[in-house]
């Protein structure tokens, strides 16, 4: 049996915290969301915590089914098997990923002209130096950086081709209105941004 | 020399000079892009206008007499 978790019209994070709690206690759960970006941070939750996924559209919203296989086979360890799984997959890299946040769409205080030549090099610069940081997190105007019009669009899919994961915060997007015009990295939301910090080896702070 | 693998740059005097080329190269729809100095040129902190060979002449005409540059170089 499924547990149905109906997340249409609820705002970020809801539908990933409801989902993930659905997931505390059963195996299997069908979600129920009614925008992109509920489907892609529920669809990363579920990955992450190595769950199988199924995605239907209908009328009435998308259903996401997800399952959970590792609980499946190992019953008795229950809900604290999920959030091992993220645990495990840290500690094989080592003491863990460099990541770089970038908070705002300029390189420093003062002169916002000179900050955005700054911000542009920098980030050039990222796709030249060696070794590369691991994951980028765009959040508050940094996320201005990622969307249409942007002088760094080229530079940052170029990261993204390198194997570089680009975090952009959704609540920021949403904030300036910016949702639909993304162009380069993932929509990703508090919990994978909190993960992402806090399992990191290294954090650049621009 | 392979040119289709190269790129040029234009040096200027200061950041400001950089600035007015590009809002000038943006203006003529130039392509070009706003990068850092390569290590091996310069070991300040400024920035240029790099671009592929093919605009090079296009580039020149575009700030000739509106910006003076110091060299353009091959990277």
């Amino acid at each position: 049996m499924s547990k149905l978790v109906d997340a249409r019209g609820l705002a970020c994070p809801q539908p990933v915290i409801q989902t993930k709690k659905a997931l505390e206690t059963d195996d299997r759960v069908v979600v129920i969301v009614d925008n992109p970006v509920a489907l892609e941070n529920v669809s990363r939750l579920a990955k992450s915590l190595g769950c199988e996924l199924d995605v239907e559209n209908k009328a009435d919203g998308t259903y996401i089914t997800i399952v959970s296989v590792e609980k499946e086979t190992n019953k008795a360890v229950g809900a604290k098997n999920l959030s091992c799984k993220l645990g495990d997959a840290d500690t094989a890299q080592k003491s863990g990923p460099v990541v770089v946040t970038i908070q705002q769409d300029r390189m420093g205080r003062g002169d916002d002209e000179l900050g955005y030549v700054l911000i542009k090099s920098f980030i050039h610069t990222l796709g030249e130096i060696s070794p590369a940081p691991d994951i980028i997190i765009l959040f508050n105007t940094g996320v201005k950086l990622s969307v249409r019009g942007s002088d760094v669009i080229e530079d940052l899919k170029n990261l993204q081709e390198k194997g570089i994961q680009i975090l952009v915060c959704g609540t920021c997007l949403n904030f300036f209105g910016l949702t639909d015009q993304l162009e380069a990295g993932i929509i990703s939301n508090m919990y994978d941004i909190s993960d992402t910090l806090l399992s990191a080896g290294k954090i650049v702070t621009v | 020399m392979n040119d289709s693998q190269r790129y040029y740059v234009v040096l200027f005097g200061s950041v400001s000079h950089t600035l007015l080329a590009e809002k000038i190269l943006k203006q003529e729809g130039i392509p070009h892009k706003l990068i850092p100095v390569p290590r091996h040129i310069s070991s300040d902190c400024g920035v240029c206008i790099r671009f592929m060979p093919g605009v090079r002449d296009e580039i020149e005409k575009a700030i000739a007499g509106r910006v003076t540059f110091d060299s353009i170089c091959a990277v």
